[in-house]
């Protein structure tokens, strides 16, 4: 209990360890020396750290061929669907009412369509997931959203699961030919869609270039 | 004014650190034991000092002094008084102050205590830890996390106001201290566990001295999670309690590592064994405490809670890194001397089963924090982000948690250092019949699923066996001539307790994720409708208004009592805050939200709620309030063991002779 105890105990762990073999010494050192290097790394990638909002990250969809999405829209209640959307680049855009960078690229991307509106403009393709349908209506016209929005449906035909969402906004750039080309983690902007759809088009020319 | 005061209070304690500090290491290096025994004024020095920056800071809260920029920016001349005293946690430099109010507290009871051997290198190199951690936590409050700084500009009539999330519950008011009073109190412990490895005094005394300690911090972490996660059931309106958000997984982490420890500290203490094991531990978990506050307070990782972002970052990385490497150096230097002698004779053995116990909790540990730093290092390597959210959590930790409810009911039951073959039959005999007759119960009762199944029988298990050795506890103690009260109080006995109020959590937690329904309802006023066993009647809509809130409520009836969940608006802010309602009772939880009010209903307007029907959600917040009582209990100094008494289970050919006290050693 007290200190007066301790100098008798390490005595007889010294005693103790001194006879066997000592290869087994080191071990703890070796351990301290693993977890260091394990925790300098750890700290090397933390310290140089900061998340740009909305960047183009990684999908397993990559360059593959689009999940199909159709449904009818919250707001209007058409009939739409991906593929009837083929022949342009799409921009899934999966949302929820309470997420608050949802809201906020609303506004970007209604400028985006203004700027490249046209035949051949980004056609966009909202799904609403994590909510109730009343939530998700109420968000289109609260913000004004002039694109079709669906409902994800629930169960094995969720459209979020085929995509691999989890936290909105998340959302894919489908080319004219309906592959995945992008996914954007967070917030959509206008600099983002402009750049991704440029390097879109150029990777599609070099493509086209090469088959001739 | 309130500002020259606050600032004048930090750096009085920011000097007496130093002046600490100094003190001691000049005192331990020429080996003057009067300095090091002067170290103590300084240390209740920078107590007042902070005392006096906190009293200033809340005095600034409460006049609504508005010409500090952290008072403009987290209070309002609205803001009722009680979230006015709280607003000081509701913001990052505040929460600073806190912490290093709380951290000092801690160091004044430390030196108070030990007082009478200030001079032993142990403790003074302890305090020594303790001060360089303070004085960094001061030093941010000078620097890049200042709570004093003027407001830039002239000093606007009225403030902002605290984040409407956080102006709404009661529960704000002490989750955030709860929380701090955990993380905070690990970082004595870490202290000792360098003084020991410093002064190469590494037995037994340094973890003795600071289980106690460990123990109250880890009861104030534990309740501060469950307020967290109570809050955040009862205001954020999805009907949950846990989303492996960062900022949960931030106090999680210290928590797992921190209860290993509080498991294998025992092992050291009963047999010697796993004493580097329980240092590492330490460090671990103090470490885990700075990086979950750089994880959750530097805007690194998106989380729902993400605070501002602000210099405090590279500050606090640097913190993990300075305790990580000053812990690992130590022990890589000094741990293979000072490994014990002896080894785990059996796994079938109280000592074995810690040992599994502490691999099971460092694993709990490593995916937790793998999922939390993942998508970081994803990201550096890759320049990709990913999010990493409840499927890859789920699907590590419910085995993990399965595993552990098993370990917890055969664990309290092994005798130390080897089982006879017959000891465990008997003492788990009583305890696997009341399993088995809740699994009969509940596939009669309908329960469905695997996970539900399995976790309710080892929930049962578990209690019963934990039941079983309070009751003989209690027994023994009675017949010693104590009451039976004592049968509950010291470590053991406390401990079972503890492990009741985890089984309570851990079956509250299966039932309320494995079979909660949820629904979106339209009523028009007047409307009744049955969900889920329950009748829901929309009354009407009221609008409620306050100094500082402006909210529209649908009146419910649920069952024939009154629920008002609504949208409430804050200092004018025309961002409507969801206030969601809950009929709590032991079996059910009805979890009203509205999500979407119109901005002002009319009055025969109907209106649509998000319903969600979840069973036994109250037993969370109960097993939160057991596990910290039996925490408590276990604090408590329990008889003391007599020489002459059995540590473990007898020889065989004793064991009739000496039946019911060979039983009652937990």
């Amino acid at each position: 209990m007290t200190d007066n105890a301790i100098p008798g105990a390490e005595q007889g762990a010294d005693a103790a360890v001194t006879p066997r073999a000592p290869r087994r010494v080191h071990r703890a050192r070796y351990a301290a020396l693993a977890v260091a290097a394990v925790a300098a790394v750890l700290v090397a990638v933390l310290a140089t750290r900061s998340v740009p909002p909305g960047s183009s990250v990684y999908t397993p969809l990559g360059g593959k061929q689009a999940p199909a999405i159709a449904g009818t829209t919250l707001v209007g209640g058409r009939h739409v669907s991906l593929a009837a959307l083929r022949g342009r680049y799409v921009l899934v855009d999966f949302f929820a009412s309470w997420c608050v960078p949802c809201q906020d690229e609303v506004p970007q991307i209604e400028r985006y369509l203004f700027e490249n509106r046209g035949d051949h403009g980004v056609a966009v393709l909202g799904v609403d997931i994590d909510e109730s349908a009343g939530d998700g209506r109420a968000f289109l016209e609260r913000y004004g959203v002039t694109w079709p929005s669906i409902e994800d449906p629930s169960g094995a035909g969720s459209v979020s699961l085929a995509y691999g969402v989890l936290d909105p906004p998340e959302s894919f750039l489908v080319s004219p030919r309906g592959v995945v080309v992008a996914k954007i983690d967070g917030g959509v902007t206008v600099a983002i869609l402009d750049r991704l759809v440029a390097q879109a088009e150029a990777v599609a020319g070099l493509a086209s270039a090469r088959q001739r | 004014m309130n500002g020259a005061v606050g600032h004048a209070g930090v750096v009085l304690a920011l000097l007496a650190a130093c002046a600490g500090i100094v003190t001691i290491s000049v005192g331990l290096a020429t080996r003057r034991d009067s300095l090091v025994v002067r170290a103590r004024g300084y240390v209740y020095l920078l107590l007042a000092g902070l005392l006096v920056a906190t009293g200033a800071m809340e005095h600034a809260l409460v006049t609504h002094d508005f010409s500090i920029a952290f008072v403009a920016h987290d209070n309002s001349r609205e803001t009722p008084l009680l979230f006015s005293v709280t607003g000081m946690w509701s913001g990052l430099q505040g929460s600073v102050l806190l912490w290093a109010l709380i951290l000092a507290g801690y160091i004044a009871f430390a030196a108070h205590r030990f007082r009478a051997r200030a001079t032993d290198p142990v403790v003074a190199w302890a305090l020594l830890v303790s001060l360089a951690v303070a004085t960094f936590f001061l030093a941010l409050m000078l620097g890049p996390s200042d709570p004093f700084a003027a407001t830039v500009g002239a000093v606007p009539p009225d403030g902002t106001g605290p984040n409407a999330l956080l102006q709404d519950n009661l529960l704000i008011a002490f989750h955030p201290v709860f929380l701090y009073l955990g993380l905070v109190g690990f970082t004595l412990p870490y202290g000792f566990a360098i003084a020991s490895l410093v002064t190469g005094r590494v037995g037994e005394g340094w973890l003795s001295e600071t289980r106690r300690f460990t123990l109250f911090a880890w009861a104030f972490l534990t309740v501060g999670i469950v307020l967290g996660a109570w809050w955040s059931y009862q205001e954020l309106g999805w009907g949950g309690f846990w989303g492996w958000d960062p900022v949960e997984n931030a106090a999680l982490l210290p928590w797992l590592t921190g209860t290993a420890y509080l498991h294998s500290a025992m092992v050291q203490e009963r047999r010697g064994l796993l004493r580097v094991w329980n240092i590492s531990l330490v460090i671990a978990t103090f470490s885990l405490t700075i990086l979950g506050t750089f994880l959750t307070r530097s805007g690194i990782t998106q989380s729902v809670h993400s605070f501002s972002s602000s210099g405090v970052g590279p500050a606090l990385i640097g913190l993990f890194a300075a305790a990580v490497a000053a812990g690992v150096g130590l022990i890589g230097w000094r741990g293979d001397r000072l490994r014990s002698p002896g080894s785990i004779d059996s796994p079938v053995s109280r000592e074995g089963a810690f040992l599994v116990n502490n691999l099971l909790f460092a694993a709990f540990a490593a995916v937790v924090l793998l999922g939390t730093v993942f998508p970081l290092v994803v990201q550096a390597i890759d320049n990709q982000s990913l999010s990493i959210g409840r499927p890859f959590f789920d699907a590590f930790t419910v085995p993990i948690g399965i595993a552990l409810l098993f370990l917890m009911s055969v664990a309290p039951a092994l005798p130390w250092r080897k089982a006879a073959p017959g000891v465990l039959r008997e003492r788990l005999a009583v305890p696997a019949w009341i399993a088995a007759l809740v699994l009969v119960a509940c596939v009669a009762g309908g329960v469905r699923g695997l996970t539900p199944l399995v976790a309710f029988t080892l929930g049962a298990f578990a209690a019963s066996v934990a039941g079983r050795q309070l009751v003989l506890a209690a027994r023994v103690s009675r017949r010693h001539g104590f009451g039976a009260w004592r049968g509950i109080v010291g470590r053991a006995n406390g401990g079972m307790v503890v492990h009741i109020g985890i089984v309570v959590i851990a079956v509250g937690l299966t039932a309320a994720t494995s079979f909660a329904h949820s629904t979106e309802l339209a009523f028009h006023p007047g409307e009744s409708v049955r969900f889920d066993g329950h009748v829901l009647t929309f009354e009407r809509w009221a609008r409620i208004v306050t100094a500082n809130e402006v909210a529209y409520t649908a009146v419910f009836l649920v069952d024939g009592a009154r629920f008002a969940p609504g949208i409430g608006s804050f200092n004018g802010s025309a961002e409507g805050t969801d206030i969601p309602a809950v009929d709590s009772s032991l079996v059910d939880d009805v979890y009203l939200s509205v999500g979407n009010a119109p901005v002002s209903p009319r009055p025969g307007q109907g209106v649509t709620v998000d319903v969600y029907v979840q069973p036994l959600v109250m037993w969370l917040w109960a097993g939160g309030a057991v596990t910290a009582s039996g925490a408590v209990l276990a604090a408590v100094p329990g008889r003391r063991r007599r020489p002459t008494d059995p540590s473990s289970a007898p020889p065989p050919e004793l064991a009739d002779a000496r039946r019911v006290p060979a039983a009652t050693h937990a």
